[in-house]
């Protein structure tokens, strides 16, 4: 039998709601799957799609994305600047063959740590379905210096 | 023929009485179908300027050049109509105040040449209107409904194939008025956001990353689609950013000088249907 296929997934979040709810999801002892790799940042505003297009890049084989709800934002509304952002940044991703499954987007608040455990497995789920993005690593194992996570 | 007439000897009359520093426009190329770019300064050099129906390429990415607009003098400039949106675009993101420009407006139907009127941008605002209600009748890129067909792999190895041409010359950023960013993030190595090596990988992102960046402010006029040597169709993507801002947000690049920048502004009910 195959070994399961372990998908690599970085999560950009922001420190004030899913940064908590991550925080409640552990000390709530609740199990998620640990492909995960979490990166904090300020503001769901903060996150560049520069960050998503790096975490490709360096061989993820999906990106989460996830913030405080709208309304909620610690600095008022750096979640809807991003919001406009990832809806253009979302179809541009499609239009360049890359499947809008592997990059997720979600509103997680700090009271949600159970929403943050459930969304981390059927995240991991899902791009386990889809499989490795062998067409992007193809692409990094071209390159001389191969890409380490 | 008229209207070049016209514009020459409006510019010859600005220039003599000193009311502009120098005329923007276009002289004869080093083909007879091609035209390129002129600068004129004084009124005895106005009879170089040239308009016909080969004045193809957006010149309002000059108007940024350092220094030029810096002492407050006014230049004139030949615009299509979507260079007239190009100057709105960088007025409202600050980089040139319109009062300074002087715009000779033309379009072209086939061989026709005709005058647009008016002479500020904001005067144009109701005609720039008229084109997003009324979009002209070229039809949509057949490729882009190829690609749509497509799926993702399909769509991932076409845009392989033409970015894997790709030399990072970077002629489309230098020939993008929209691309007046003193450092780009292409330049920029620490943190290194794109591969400097023109493999595929980098390419990649380089193109994507200027997709994105044009997203809301590319109005079509094609000029890194003619800029780039290896003829990758840079034209699809931005057309499908316009579409998608256009649909998504109602907006259209270029409106008038005062239009907030789609992506620095927001709505607080903008569709989220695709966030869990």
């Amino acid at each position: 039998m195959s070994e399961l296929f372990e998908p690599k997934i970085i999560a950009f979040v922001c420190t004030y709601c899913t940064y908590a709810g991550a925080d409640l999801a552990g000390t709530s002892r609740l199990k998620y799957a640990p492909n995960v790799r979490i990166i904090r940042l300020p503001c769901t505003g903060r996150i560049s799609p520069m960050f998503i297009l790096k975490a490709l890049q360096k061989g993820a084989d999906g990106v989460l994305v996830s913030g405080c709800h709208p309304g909620d934002c610690h600095f008022t509304h750096g979640n809807y600047h991003a919001r406009r952002r990832w809806m253009v940044f979302r179809s541009l991703l499609d239009f360049m063959g890359i499947q809008p499954e592997r990059v997720i987007f979600s509103w997680i608040s700090a009271a949600e740590g159970g929403k943050f455990a459930d969304l981390i497995n059927t995240v991991t789920e899902d791009i386990r379905k889809l499989g490795p993005f062998d067409q992007y690593k193809e692409l990094i194992r071209e390159t001389e210096a191969p890409a380490t996570l | 023929m008229i209207t070049q007439e016209k514009y020459r000897s409006k510019a010859k009359k600005l220039l003599a009485e000193g009311s502009v520093k120098m005329v923007i426009g276009y002289s004869p190329g080093s083909t007879p179908d091609r035209r390129r770019p002129v600068f004129i300064r004084s009124f005895d050099e106005a009879d170089q300027l040239v308009l016909d129906s080969n004045c193809i390429a957006n010149l309002s990415g000059y108007l940024v050049s350092e220094g030029l607009l810096s002492d407050e003098k006014h230049v004139a400039i030949f615009l299509r109509p979507d260079g007239i949106r190009s100057i709105n675009i960088l007025a409202a993101e600050s980089q040139l105040n319109v009062d300074q420009i002087i715009i000779f407006g033309f379009d072209t139907n086939g061989n026709e040449v005709r005058a647009l009127t008016g002479e500020h941008a904001g005067e144009f605002s109701e005609f720039i209107g008229s084109i997003k209600e009324h979009p002209p009748e070229k039809s949509r890129d057949p490729l882009l409904y190829q690609i749509e067909q497509m799926n993702p792999q399909e769509r991932f190895a076409f845009w392989k194939d033409e970015f894997s041409r790709c030399i990072k010359c970077y002629a489309c950023r230098q020939a993008c008025p929209m691309c007046y960013c003193r450092r780009c993030i292409v330049d920029s190595n620490q943190p290194q956001w794109i591969n400097t090596s023109s493999h595929t990988l980098g390419n990649f992102e380089w193109n994507v990353v200027r997709a994105f960046h044009l997203a809301g402010r590319c109005v079509g006029c094609g000029n890194c689609d003619r800029a780039c040597p290896v003829n990758i169709p840079l034209r699809l993507i931005n057309s499908r950013m316009a579409e998608e801002v256009l649909d998504s947000f109602d907006h259209f690049a270029g409106l008038n000088p005062a239009q907030e920048p789609v992506l620095a502004s927001f709505k607080k009910d903008d569709s989220e249907t695709f966030i869990l």
